[in-house]
């Protein structure tokens, strides 16, 4: 199993590998090629530490991610997961078809969900297919424990595929470097902590496969490679919505590649095929639909597909013609028209309604200031706002140095890979500073590039340190960190072996100090799970509020079952999965107008407010408050957005009315209507 | 016969004057304010203390006309976080899009007014703080307790609120806003016409590979410049309209460039930190690639132990600035107990 992109330092040392520490495995990838005579040993030496660097790794991935496990208990984090955890209990009791068509009248009441049709079910799927498997090998588990230990486990899973990928970029030193890294990075790791059961734990591996298939199947022009990474696309369209990002960014690689003259039958094969397949295994989602073919966002993808027929159909004439002049003619006149007739095309799909245009959700990231003052819905997530440089460091440590001068790197060996890594790791990072979730997917490409880094450099100079008493500079002049000249070096050598001691050490200093911010961001920030909080009590003795789950167990026990509960969005899923209630509106906030009359019941006077619930059968109402305990995410802090959101749809809540002097305030001298509201 | 019509016609003609003058004095303030209006480009009638006085004489009330007065002061102009230069052109917007919609309304006008030249108007009407407009309406007599003051919250959403509190309190429409483009037609006809005319040449130069395009130098200037967009935290500048840096609380005097508290940044933080972190990576590849031409090897190791130390500073730089701004303690983690 070795990689054919090996790193071409001919002067080979055969001397015998020493085993590195198990926290930086970069040192170590000497090439195969020359090991044909004898030294069989000394190969399987090397397989076998690359297997227990990478079977360490996995464990390490799974494990670092275990914190709250430990601290409190097994369950499900966050609001979201537990739609996800719903759904997927639904899964496993009623099975497939079910599910597939399933309408839930539980929530959103009066107007139910078709939650079959306005989900991505890769994830569900996933994890009921694993609690099946491990059912049929007789481990009696509990649905919950495999969706709890399902983030952590592809996790662990994606370090696979990193270092799968960094072989085909660079050589196997480098993926190791880059499972590595990837393994402890926080930026994954906040949204792949042991409870975090959200479509981002299944959808990251999702899409880190599919990037390696296709750049595999660039480079290898194979059918068979362009097929599964057809499939993968598959799973990532089925796992989360941010697919969008590979549908665009794989037609950018390709038109990229066309510009710069690097056409050729394997980028034909490849794209055509994986864009084919993928469409049409794209479009059996429900939720997604004939999105493909209709919406703007995917237009790129199609445009490139033609264009690339436009370029093969050229080379042909070019290949019969035989004759340059009048092929230039050919040429200019073929383009032009290609190029119009798609931009026709385009306009009238455009003006005519076929074709949407953007979505706000994406569209706000092209121009981040259009959701701020037009969708306020999108505006209020704290997760959608930009990105100040702490959290870059904060998710990224030392990754963030290392990034240009892997982008260095690769720009030295441009191949077809490097050219996608380069434009995968640009393009997420201008998208990760808009959005600070999107950090999440900058991640994999951050860790692949640093990696790529970490691994020429530490390679350089571990062997300069392994250069016994050759003259002359190290094997490739140009990639060195020590740079020497043409000259003989004899009375240098000790100097430059001390050098690269000392850098060799400054690095793995380095390296060390990334594992330590790592672990301790993961187990500070990263592992509270939110719906049961901690907090130092008076004698350094830890408090846990279970007040939540207490809350939705007494729903559950205390009210009739057809009992209709009210509440803020933010709870709906909750209340659902927990408490087994019906709630009036929940998370997935596909209606405003529903949003917004809630909005407007919590923040009217009381007697309006009992019209309007009476008119929505409301039968309980429940409500955060912080004040007792100093929780400072209750829907006192939430209340002005309620009044924004209800202001939105309907004139008559007005924003000033409940600010005394532009300031909000809560006490006694609070304004009147913010007093006599019903919250 | 004719002496004595003559002194009669006299008198007529005397009194004929002012009692055109003084039957319609309204008419004639309305109409003078119309002509203002229309000669000014921004919609806004430039009001001096004397007309200021002849608009609010007690005899001219109930006026027919609200007035709608933007206070300003050249001296303010360079205090960003006032943005009166984007409130006064967003209220010149609002005054051009009324006089759109209606137009020869005589109903409302929109003025601004200086601090310079008419200290004594602020005055009048107790200025003492700006941003600040008013509105004066038909039957206010007194400036500074009948008219009503627009407070922040209507300057919020620039020219859409003003025109909603416009049209609460006086019960005008104003219409929609019209807001300019950002080219005009012409303009982007032309760019579509030359675009489309340079199509050819420029596949065939892409073709035959000579464009910048193709030079890897440019596309690695390029992706440099991406990160440290990005890395810097620009975005968030530019969403949130950062300023560069800020005056002290306490010592105004005194700027500061760093925002201590994670989340947020300032403009010039934002750019010290991206070069900060640009500058390991941009040194590392010129040791690597350029420093390997230099002949003197002495030269070359001076250079090489220089570009170690200043990395070695910046990374200490940034993981400082880090820990001072965001307060966390970052340490090896031994647990000590179970919980």
């Amino acid at each position: 199993m070795v990689g054919k992109v090996e790193a071409v330092n001919g002067g080979v040392k055969p001397t015998t590998t020493t085993p590195a520490s198990s926290e930086t495995p970069a040192d170590l990838a000497p090439p195969a090629f020359s090991f044909r005579a004898l030294k069989l040993k000394t190969k399987q030496q090397e397989l076998l530490i690359r297997v227990t660097i990478l079977c360490l790794v996995y464990v390490l991935a799974f494990i670092a991610r275990l914190f709250s496990v430990l601290r409190y208990e097994s369950m499900i984090h966050e609001f979201d997961p537990y739609f996800n955890y719903r759904t997927t209990l639904y899964l496993t009791q009623k099975g497939f078809y079910e599910f597939w068509n399933w309408f839930d009248s539980e929530s959103w009441y009066p107007l139910g969900r078709i939650i079959g049709g306005t989900l991505y079910p890769g994830l569900m799927v996933t994890a009921a297919l694993i609690y099946w498997t491990l059912r049929f090998l007789r481990f009696a588990v509990h649905i919950r424990e495999v969706c709890v230990l399902t983030a952590p486990f592809f996790a662990s899973n994606t370090t696979l595929v990193a270092y799968f990928f960094g072989k085909e970029l660079w050589d196997s030193g480098a993926g190791l470097v880059a499972a590595a890294l990837i393994a402890i990075c926080p930026g994954y790791i906040s949204r792949s902590v042991a409870g975090s059961y959200d479509n981002e734990a299944v959808a990251i591996f999702a899409l880190l496969l599919t990037f390696y298939l296709f750049v595999k199947a660039v480079n290898m022009g194979s059918l068979a490679w362009a097929l599964a990474s057809a499939f993968g696309y598959f799973y990532m369209v089925s796992a989360w919505g941010g697919y969008v990002f590979i549908i665009n960014l794989i037609p950018l690689y390709v038109l990229v590649l066309l510009i710069t003259g690097r056409y050729s039958m394997r980028l034909y094969v490849a794209y055509n095929c994986m864009y084919v397949l993928g469409m049409l295994l794209a479009m059996q989602i429900r939720f997604v639909g004939f999105q493909h073919v209709q919406s703007g966002e995917h237009m790129a993808a199609m445009g490139v597909f033609f264009l690339m027929q436009v370029f093969y159909f050229l080379d042909w004439v070019k290949y019969l013609l035989n004759d340059s002049k009048l092929f230039q003619a050919f040429l200019r006149i073929t383009v032009t028209c290609a190029v119009v007739v798609g931009a026709v095309a385009l306009g009238v799909g455009t003006a005519s309604g076929y074709i949407s245009p953007w979505t706000g959700r994406f569209y706000s990231l092209l121009d981040p200031t259009y959701a701020k003052d037009h969708i306020p819905i999108i505006a209020s997530v704290s997760e959608h706002q930009p990105t100040a440089w702490s959290s870059f460091m904060f998710d990224f440590h030392i990754l963030l140095f290392l990034f240009p001068a892997g982008l260095y790197f690769c720009f030295k060996r441009l191949t077809d890979a490097t050219i996608f890594i380069v434009m995968y790791g640009l393009t997420s990072m201008y998208f990760a500073g808009v959005m600070v979730r999107l950090i999440l997917v900058a991640t994999p490409a951050v860790c692949l590039i640093s990696a790529v880094a970490v691994s020429a450099t530490i390679k350089n100079l571990t062997q300069l340190l392994r250069a016994k008493n050759k003259a002359a500079g190290p094997g490739k002049g140009a990639t060195s960190v020590k740079a020497s000249s043409k000259a003989s070096l004899d009375q240098s050598l000790p100097f430059q072996r001390n050098g690269a001691i000392a850098l060799l050490v400054g690095a793995f200093y380095l390296l060390s100090r990334y594992a330590t911010h790592c672990t301790w961001v993961t187990s500070e920030a990263y592992s509270s799970p939110s719906i049961v909080l901690a907090a130092r009590g008076a004698y350094g003795n830890r408090v846990i509020f279970d007040d939540y789950r207490e809350a939705y167990f007494w729903l559950r026990q205390n009210t009739p079952s057809d009992a209709k509960v009210m509440s803020w969005w933010d709870y709906g899923y909750q209340i659902t999965a927990m408490g087994n209630r019906t709630v009036i509106v929940d998370n997935n906030t596909w209606n405003n107008t529903h949003i917004a009359t809630v909005g407007r019941a919590m923040s009217s006077y009381e007697d309006e407010a009992y019209e309007i619930m009476r008119s929505l059968d409301v039968d309980y109402v429940l409500v955060v408050f912080g004040g007792v305990t100093g929780y400072s995410s209750d829907d006192i802090n939430k209340f002005l957005w309620m009044v924004r959101i209800g202001g939105g749809v309907f004139p008559v809540i007005k924003e000033p009315d409940y600010l005394v002097n532009g300031e909000y305030r809560v006490d006694k001298g609070a304004a009147p209507k913010m007093l006599n509201c019903l919250m | 016969m004719a002496m004595s019509t003559t002194p009669t016609l006299l008198l007529f003609l005397l009194i004929l004057p002012s009692a055109i003058l003084s039957s319609d004095p309204d008419s004639s303030i309305v109409s003078e304010l119309l002509h203002l209006q229309s000669q000014s480009k921004s919609g806004l009638i430039h009001l001096s203390d004397h007309l200021l006085r002849r608009l609010l004489h007690p005899s001219s009330a109930p006026r027919p006309f609200s007035l709608l007065i933007f206070f300003d002061a050249q001296q303010l102009h360079d205090k960003t976080e006032l943005r009166l230069k984007h409130l006064k052109s967003e209220f010149s917007l609002l005054a051009t899009s009324f006089i759109q919609n209606n137009p020869s309304d005589p109903n409302i006008f929109f003025a601004d007014i200086e601090f310079k030249e008419s200290q004594s108007s602020f005055a009048l009407f107790g200025v003492q703080a700006l941003p600040h407009i008013r509105l004066v309406g038909p039957e206010a007599k007194d400036p500074k307790s009948d008219s009503i003051q627009m407070d922040s919250n209507d300057f919020s959403n620039l020219a859409e609120s003003m025109a909603q509190f416009v049209e609460s309190k006086t019960g005008l429409t104003v219409g929609p806003i019209h807001r300019p483009p950002m080219l005009s037609k012409t303009q982007i006809g032309l760019l579509v016409l030359a675009f489309f005319i340079s199509l050819p040449f420029l596949v065939k130069r892409v073709l035959s590979g000579e464009t910048l395009l193709h030079d890897w130098r440019v596309w690695l200037s390029g992706a440099v410049s991406v990160y440290f967009f990005s890395v810097s935290g620009a975005m968030h500048n530019i969403i949130r309209k950062m300023p560069m840096f800020l005056a002290d609380r306490e010592d105004p005097s005194k700027l500061v460039f760093f925002y201590q508290g994670s989340g947020m940044q300032l403009g010039a933080e934002g750019f010290a930190v991206g070069f900060l972190y640009s500058i390991v990576g941009i040194m590392l590849a010129f040791v690597t690639h350029l420093l390997v031409r230099v002949r003197n090897v002495t030269v070359q190791r001076f250079v090489m132990v220089v570009v170690l130390l200043v990395s070695f500073w910046a990374v200490k730089k940034v993981v400082f600035l880090d820990n001072w701004k965001t307060g966390y303690g970052i340490h090896a983690y031994w647990p000590s107990r179970w919980t």
